[in-house]
């Protein structure tokens, strides 16, 4: 029983800050540019592949795969931002109120053309980059993989390194002021569309980050692009949309109610009671559990 | 004008008539020559994306254009026709109408999925068109050929069932694993699809009869990316061996049970495991597991064998995985049976595929008839069609068993532990 | 005077295109006439979601949990209880109904991306059902069928026009109506609608009750087309962007421009079949393009080049 548990923590540790900074990013552009992106998930993927590529089929090695992932990752969601969400936004002959379900079903467009040139280029099989550093930690009868710490480790330092740069830089602190209130900002005097603009390549690092930190933690396919979108979504609707340190509390607590079903039911039922969570929390609180109205 | 006019169209009538005469006549004397430029499409289905699915193509590629090079079936070039099913029951269904009604195809070869196989079934009798499968093994198939013989006649099978599949790795898991290695204790680790449950049914039946104690079942989804959990809890049991019925799911349990360091050797039927892409696939990870499969580099399962492996190797840069062997196999027995019926209707092919026996590159290959409980499926002969079983050794595959394909001995990975 | 004119010729262009359908047998190939099969089926899917989003303004991801509750029930219905056909249809019919229901509860209570995102984990729950119980069900590969509505073509062709027709009478004649009008104010502004006296309540459930019966009986039919049901065809998210795409592509609050989209998706998917698995990517290209470019779909580029003329 101690394995179990001692496994559990470690496990969902992990997955919890991966899920983290991929909501994190996902929240902030909701607050700035309204935009629910349901490529989400496609974009993680494109890092977690590109990395791989790069990784197992050029000279790069790991560390270079992983830079040119997230490079991938940052200029999709530029290229998303420029020619699809602005452009919409921008529309004469879009209703306004019509508006964000059109932003909405031009992303959902995007996740399917993204998944078809993703099979196409690298195939529907999953797959796993090679491990940073090899070898295990046993302890208390469970054997940890050392790259398993090492990308728990990496996650969290990136989330030390978003919570610096949003609370204690003034580029940053205009993205989290632009990411709660637009006009607020406009009205001190910012540029809205460059905050806005940066707020999408800082989103695009994130989620590229994610996406690597995936690739070599339980791996990607193309498959999995809808469902890292739709838990994304669970997370920023739990944590409360445009709300950064809350979708941090929802992104462990969705990792660890997956965790724990996986290990102590099925790893095949893993997002359902997230899911079913999600449901009854809407009909009670529907502003989300740390949401703010 | 009008003069030029009723010319041009009374030269036109007199050749088409001329034409027709002529065209009778041929058919009159030899039916084969009227057909002779004719070509004969055959179909292949399967999901390109998927190592397996891309060999079923690829094999059959090359067996079409070795007969086409060869002059084709009586004079006549196969064309073939490729189907990509994506996966989806839908698909194949629908592209299997399409492949009758619009390309004419004279049958349908290929299929890698059993549920995908099993939803096509029904159809072959509807579209009264021979359905050959060569990669899907679930026994459900063959089952229902013997029971709705009459609607399901059209299905045959060039790829030994489930059953058979898990009998085969019973006696490699007594030869081997409890007569060489002294393990004691296995846990079935199989994958949830049509496909697995007669070879855990039979797993559970043959593997204690061959020295091995089954002290778990694990199950689990197809699309499962994450091991951890399964393999945590496999150490609840402490298995010994873990005998695998894996096919669908990616690379991933492999990666994980080399990372985990799972102290259980992995052995067993593993569809995509045969392949290069395979071991590439998982970074090395497959370093050490035993694959039961078709054939194996330098295993003359039959005279055919070698020469296969070679050619398709040199030709696709890659191992054929276990469905390369038989798919190559189905078009040629296709290519036998049309010659036998000297017709490609349906009926008539499947009267000359029941009688049909040639030496293929996976084993001889006979059909069981109506009568048998594995109606229409490849004849299994015991210690002839057992296929190979060989190990991952440094990138190399080494067959150990059956003794007379044997190369080496088996190498236990270094956080495996020997029996004591 | 002059828009009076436009609406006869329109309606003699909706009469002429039905000719030409039910002419079509006489002429086209069975291959033609089965893309056209799915595709009419697939208008039905669109036209019942249009329902929904062009005019109660519901932003409902979930159109294929309706479809799949259809087309499930009816599949497992002959595959494990061995029911026939027609008796399965009207089972599957039925749990889609319920479905309906049950989709609309969160409906009443939820506003924009929650109620969206509430339908689309509704798929997901349903997708990750038919994955559990995939003893019965095939899982994500697919189901077989062991009966098929005929397996004629040209039968089966006629089966989904005379569905499409009448779906496409009913949902019209529901969205021209008093109750349309009502479902559109109440979609703009719940509360004021309220205000004036309609029952919001009444009517949002009978919108999600009428879509609900149209696409899960389609979802039954075809079912008993394809002689199998997969995720794929008729559950998954995918599924969901195509009536998507097909209602927006052809023109939203028509409930005929759905028609015209479901019929462009298919052909264009058949069209682009050689590009193998790029053809889902390309069709959403230009699905992407037409929102960017011809926001209105088809139905608005033709009202507009008719209201020139």
């Amino acid at each position: 029983m101690l394995h179990q548990l001692v496994e559990i923590l470690a496990d969902g540790f992990v997955i919890g800050a991966i899920f983290a900074l991929g909501a994190a990013g996902f929240t902030m552009i909701f607050g700035v540019s309204g935009v629910l992106n349901l490529a989400h998930g496609s974009i993680m993927v494109i890092a977690a592949l590109v990395a791989w590529f790069c990784a197992e089929h050029t000279p790069l090695g790991i560390y270079g795969g992983a830079l040119v992932g997230i490079a991938a990752s940052v200029a999709s969601t530029y290229l998303l931002y420029g020619l699809v969400i602005r452009p919409l936004n921008h529309s004469k002959r879009i209703a306004d109120n019509e508006r964000p379900v059109f932003v909405l079903t031009a992303t959902l467009l995007v996740a399917i053309i993204l998944q078809g040139v993703l099979d196409y280029a690298f195939g529907s099989s999953p797959i796993t980059t090679p491990t940073l550093i090899d070898g295990v930690w046993r302890v208390a009868g469970v054997t940890i993989p050392y790259s398993q710490i090492l990308i728990g480790v990496i996650a969290w330092l990136v989330l030390g390194a978003l919570w610096y740069f949003v609370t204690r830089t003034r580029p940053g602190k205009a993205m989290l002021a632009a990411s709660m209130s637009t006009t607020g900002l406009a009205l001190v005097g910012y540029d809205i569309r460059k905050v806005q603009r940066q707020v999408w390549g800082l989103y695009g690092l994130l989620a590229g980050i994610a996406g690597v930190l995936l690739a070599s933690f339980t791996g990607a396919s193309s498959d999995i692009a809808i469902s890292l979108t739709v838990n994304a979504f669970i997370i920023v609707v739990l944590g409360g949309l445009g709300n950064v340190a809350g979708s941090l509390g929802a992104a462990y607590i969705i990792g660890f109610l997956g965790t724990l079903t996986a290990y102590l039911i099925s790893p095949a039922i893993r997002e359902v009671p997230g899911l079913l969570a999600l449901v009854l929390i809407l009909y009670i609180r529907p502003q989300g559990l740390f949401g703010r109205h | 004008m009008f003069q030029q006019q009723q010319d041009r169209h009374f030269r036109r009538t007199l050749s088409i008539t001329a034409l027709a005469l002529t065209g009778s006549l041929a058919f009159a004397t030899t039916s084969q020559s009227a057909q002779a430029a004719e070509p004969i499409p055959v179909g292949v289905i399967g999901p390109s994306a998927h190592i397996d699915g891309r060999a079923i193509f690829q094999a059959a590629e090359m067996a079409v254009d070795e007969i086409n090079a060869a002059g084709g079936i009586d004079g006549r070039k196969i064309e073939l026709h490729k189907y990509d099913d994506q996966f989806q029951a839908t698909n194949a269904v629908r592209a299997y109408q399409r492949a009758v009604q619009q390309d004419h195809v004279v049958a349908m070869t290929g299929v890698f999925l059993s549920e995908v196989g099993l939803a096509m079934q029904p159809w072959s009798g509807r579209l009264k068109t021979p359905l050959i499968i060569s990669g899907a093994a679930s026994t459900k198939i063959d089952q229902n050929t013997h029971a709705h013989y009459d609607r399901f006649k059209y299905t045959f099978h060039t790829f030994t069932n489930s059953t058979f599949i898990a009998k085969v790795a019973c006696d490699f898991a007594h030869d081997v694993l409890v007569g060489q290695l002294g393990y004691k204790t296995a846990a079935i680790f199989s994958e949830n699809a049509a496909w697995t449950k007669p070879v855990d049914a039979e797993y559970e039946k043959c593997l204690p009869k061959a020295g091995l104690k089954v002290v778990d079942k694990i199950g689990f989804e197809p699309n499962t990316t994450d091991f951890r959990p399964i393999f945590n809890k496999v150490q609840d049991t402490k298995p010994q061996v873990l005998m695998t019925a894996i096919a669908h799911v990616g690379a991933k349990a492999i990666v994980q049970w080399h990372q985990q360091q799972v102290p259980a050797l992995m052995a067993g039927a593993n569809g995509q495991g045969g392949s290069s892409a395979f071991w590439k696939a998982t970074n090395g990870a497959t370093d050490g597991v035993i694959v039961g499969t078709t054939g194996a580099a330098g295993a003359p399962v039959t005279d055919k064998t070698p020469k296969f492996y070679e050619d398709y190797k040199k030709r696709f840069g890659e191992e054929p995985a276990y469905d390369a062997y038989t798919e190559y196999d189905t078009i040629y027995t296709l290519k036998a049976a049309i010659e036998k019926a000297h017709s490609t209707d349906g009926a008539k092919l499947v009267e000359a595929l029941e009688k049909v026996k040639l030496t293929g590159v996976s084993g001889p290959i006979s059909f069981y008839g109506p009568k048998d409980a594995f109606t229409h499926d490849v004849v299994y002969t015991p210690g002839v069609t057992t296929g190979v079983y060989f190990q991952w050794q440094d990138g190399k595959q080494v067959a150990i068993w059956p003794p007379k394909l044997a190369q080496g001995k088996v190498k236990l990975p270094s956080f495996v532990k020997a029996a004591q | 005077m002059q828009l009076k004119h436009l609406i006869h010729w329109r309606s003699t262009l909706v009469l002429l295109a039905l000719i030409v359908l039910i002419l079509m047998p006489l002429g086209a190939s069975g291959y033609v006439l089965g893309v056209l099969t799915v595709a009419f089926y697939l208008a039905v899917y669109a036209m019942s979601w249009d329902l929904l989003f062009g005019y109660a303004g519901e932003v409902n991801f979930g159109p294929t949990f309706l479809v799949g509750l259809g087309a499930y029930g009816a599949g497992l219905s002959n595959s494990v209880f061995s029911i026939p056909v027609w008796p399965s249809v009207a089972i599957g019919t039925f749990l889609a109904l319920v479905g309906g229901l049950v989709l609309a509860g969160p409906a009443l209570r939820l506003r924009g991306p929650y109620f969206g995102l509430v339908t689309l984990v509704a798929v997901i729950l349903l997708e990750k059902m038919i994955g559990l119980f995939s003893s019965y069900t095939g899982g994500e590969i697919g189901l077989t069928i062991m009966d098929v509505l005929t397996i004629s073509n040209v039968g089966n062709f006629y089966y989904a026009l005379g569905f499409m027709v009448i779906a496409a009478i009913a949902l019209r004649t529901v969205a021209r109506s008093s109750i349309g009008l009502i479902l559109e104010a109440s979609g703009q502004d719940p509360v004021a609608t309220e205000a004036l006296g309609f029952n919001v309540t009444k009517y949002k459930l009978f919108a999600f009750a009428l879509s609900a019966l149209f696409s899960g009986m389609a979802g039954a039919l075809m079912v008993f087309y394809l002689g199998s049901a997969s995720p794929g065809t008729v559950v998954t998210v995918f599924v969901t962007i195509q009536i998507i795409i097909a209602t927006i592509v052809g023109g939203r609050r028509t409930i005929l421009g759905p028609i015209l989209g479901a019929i462009f998706l298919i052909v264009a998917g058949e069209v682009l079949r050689p590009l193998g698995q790029l053809s889902n990517a390309v069709v959403a290209l230009i699905a992407l393009l037409l929102l960017l470019f011809a926001p209105n779909g088809f139905a608005g580029l033709f009202a507009r080049s008719g209201g020139r003329a």
